[in-house]
């Protein structure tokens, strides 16, 4: 083993001591939470140039209420509270009439719209107020260049559905401030289940929030993809390289193609555990300094690692021993795409698993060898709890399926590795697997 | 007794068979040269040897024993294709491959072998900063700086000026004198003529020749003759008993028939050329890989 050993030091001295490593440590979180980031910083950077919307209203009771709401926001809601500069942009709505040709009317707003001359226009159907009598003259639309991610139109929504209540209890005879918070809105509260300790005292439960039903598994898969594809991916094009330049067959003179193999795929193991154990232990740290401790799953870290330490050996296989069937960087990059197959799939099913972990598609799923190591933990952070025998389950399903690759990977290795030039065929593969 | 015992060992890829049935002993502390057209199963067998690849019959003996992955330690082995790590110092890098070969880095020998290849002072530079033949002498030492009993070069010289080559030549021969085997493989025939103990021949897979350059030679005879003329020399493949004339320009060499009188033929000559001078030899080498390679692809076209 120590020759296995050295070899990864090597692998590892090579790849750490770079400035690229440093670079790439640093580098991508930030690719991979970039919009994030970008959306963050440029919070406070709005487009406050005035938004001129035409209104037309053919039912002429709500046209009056939007300029009131706009004005009434205008005034007060612009401006940042501490400083008084405005940070929002001021709306200016103006009211027109439905002209007999309605088509006409509105092409030629619109082509105002595309010479920035207004922001917007609003049509709002006669019967909108009360859409049963004639649905087809109901709907309310709202025109602009980018309509389905305007601001504006999610404004316009409360002053108008809640000026239509209005008119439809006072034609219905009530009076409205005969009703207390007659639009007040209650707001389901997500809560997690409630505990029994030690003492058999019940604990209550504990609200339950987006972070730690998204971001923690979120995190922890998006975490794993990246250390697979700075801990394994590289040996692909790696391996490669070496054996084009006809390192290998060096190599090979003092250590067994099978002590080669593990030992470049330890080097990555020992690179991609690095990179986690900064990414982890800096995780830990700031959520403890800013106070969102309990939201750190320390219950669910061992099984990430261990699984993490599983995927990396997997993929490792997989890519070292593909980065020798490959002649050249054609051939390494045509590889790639289906060596990636057991990390995309986890990645595709992201969302559908963690809205239901225990669905049979996310149950079974996560008991499939190669997509294991990353659906579990995404079924193990989500806030609901799976039975108990799975993780395990999957554990020895996965090491068995990693040794499988591990075996057949050595058999292509020492097979193809030093082949220069045999056309890149499955075939070819599937035979020096089977063969040796 | 013998270093290496090869015992009618077959090598084949898919329908090509690269060794056939190819049976060698090399006694200890000997230079062993292996000759051969190119692709005619040199390093294949010298791959098998390192086990690299597997016979797919026939056995193989290393230091008395069957050739098992434990024997590498003891073996130093030059490929054909030189490979280093780019990126690497060249003590950092000869020391890792100490470390690969025998668990522990012999530095004295490094830092000896880096003074003896006048490379001492380009031991704290990249790979990627020397030549190609400052690279070929780096593996070798790489090669070698672990002290192995059984080394084995794949094509040692190409590349390498007269320089060099003469200061691997006898680095070579030092080793020997230290006990070491030493097996390489050349296209020089020159070079394995002046220092090889025995010669090994393998063609299409085949061992052709195998034996002490002087039993080689015996078996053909002193068949060969070699003249200078005042001018060029006219004439000489008509002349009867002859059966191939190589033309060097100042020189030529006749090969003739087995049993044939030289007298006749000198008389022959000097009918139609000034001689100025004769030489009645054994065939060199060079000749005799000719004959055999030469011969062969003639009858397969």
């Amino acid at each position: 083993m120590y020759k296995v050993f050295r070899l990864a030091l090597r692998e590892y001295v090579a790849a750490v001591k770079t400035k690229g490593f440093i670079i790439g440590l640093v580098m991508l979180p930030i690719f991979m939470s970039g919009s994030i980031i970008a959306m963050a910083l440029l919070k406070d950077h709005v487009d406050t140039r005035e938004r001129h919307i035409i209104v037309i209203d053919e039912t002429h009771q709500l046209g009056q209420v939007l300029v009131d709401a706009a004005e009434q926001r205008n005034s007060s809601e612009i401006f940042d509270a501490e400083t008084g500069e405005q940070n929002q942009p001021k709306y200016l709505i103006e009211l027109q009439e439905a002209e007999p040709d309605l088509m006409t009317q509105m092409s030629r707003l619109s082509e105002r719209i595309r010479n920035a001359e207004i922001h917007a226009f609003l049509f709002i159907g006669e019967s909108a107020v009360h859409p049963s009598s004639n649905p087809e003259k109901a709907q309310v639309n709202y025109h602009s260049e980018s309509a389905a991610l305007d601001d504006v139109r999610s404004w316009l929504r409360d002053p108008i559905n809640n000026q239509l209540r209005r008119l439809r209890l006072e034609d219905a005879g009530i009076n409205e401030s005969q009703i207390p918070d007659l639009f007040a809105w209650s707001w389901i509260d997500a809560k997690g289940l409630l505990t029994v300790d030690e003492d058999g005292n019940i604990i209550d439960a504990v609200a339950s929030n987006e972070l730690q039903s998204i971001a923690v598994p979120l995190i922890m898969v998006m975490l794993m993809f990246m250390m697979s594809m700075m801990g394994a991916m590289p040996q692909l094009s790696a391996v490669m390289e070496e054996k084009t330049q006809r390192i290998v067959e060096v190599i090979l003179g003092s250590i067994t193609p099978f002590q080669f193999m593990l030992g470049k795929i330890l080097g990555g193991l020992a690179v991609a555990l690095t990179s986690t154990l900064i990414y982890v232990g800096g995780g830990v740290l700031f959520m403890q300094y800013r106070g969102f401790e309990a939201f750190i799953p320390y219950d669910i870290l061992p099984w990430f690692f261990v699984n993490l330490v599983i995927l990396l050996f997997m993929l490792g296989a997989l890519m070292t021993s593909l980065g020798s069937v490959a002649n050249d960087a054609k051939d390494a990059q045509s590889l790639s795409f289906p060596a990636m197959f057991p990390m995309m799939i986890p990645m595709f099913v992201m969302f559908p698993v963690l809205k239901e972990p225990l669905s049979t598609f996310a149950t079974w799923l996560s008991l499939i060898p190669p997509f294991t190591p990353m659906v579990m933990i995404l079924r193990l952070a989500s806030p609901v709890t799976i039975p108990a025998w799975q993780p395990w389950a999957g554990l020895v399903g996965v090491i068995i399926f990693t040794l499988l690759v591990v075996w057949g990977g050595a058999r292509i290795f020492r097979a193809a590795i030093l082949m220069q030039g045999v056309p890149l065929k499955f075939s070819n593969i599937m035979r020096w697997m089977t063969k040796g | 007794m013998y270093t290496i015992k090869l015992d009618n060992i077959t090598k084949s890829f898919n329908d090509f068979t690269a060794v056939d049935q190819l049976s060698l002993k090399v006694p200890n502390g000997s230079i062993y040269g292996f000759i051969g057209p190119n692709g005619s199963g040199k390093t294949t067998t010298i791959r098998m040897i390192m086990n690299i690849f597997y016979p797919d019959s026939g056995s193989i003996e290393v230091f008395g024993e069957p050739r098992t992955d434990t024997h590498t330690d003891r073996i130093g082995y030059l490929p054909e294709e030189r490979g280093l790590y780019k990126k690497m110092k060249v003590r950092e890098l000869l020391k890792f491959y100490s470390e690969l070969k025998t668990g522990r880095a012999k530095l004295d020998e490094i830092d000896r072998w880096l003074e003896k290849m006048d490379l001492s002072d380009w031991a704290n530079k990249k790979v990627d900063t020397l030549s190609k033949g400052m690279s070929q002498k780096v593996q070798f030492i790489a090669t070698v700086a672990s002290k192995p009993d059984l080394i084995i070069l794949d094509e040692p010289f190409s590349g390498l000026d007269p320089v060099n080559t003469d200061n691997l030549l006898t680095a070579m021969l030092d080793l020997q004198k230290q006990g070491a085997t030493i097996i390489f493989s050349t296209h020089d025939m020159a070079t394995a003529e002046k220092v090889c103990d025995y010669i090994f021949m393998i063609h299409k897979g085949k061992k052709v020749l195998d034996g002490t350059l002087d039993n080689i030679q015996n078996k053909y005879g002193t068949d060969t003759l070699k003249i200078r003329c005042e001018n060029k020399a006219v004439g000489l493949e008509s002349i009867k008993n002859v059966e191939h004339v190589h033309d060097f320009g100042q020189i030529q060499e006749l090969r003739l028939t087995p049993d044939s009188d030289h007298q006749i033929i000198l008389k022959e000559i000097m009918k139609s050329n000034q001689l100025l001078s004769f030489e009645i030899m054994k065939p060199s080498l060079h000749d005799i890989f000719v004959r055999i390679a030469g011969a062969q692809e003639n009858s397969n076209v």
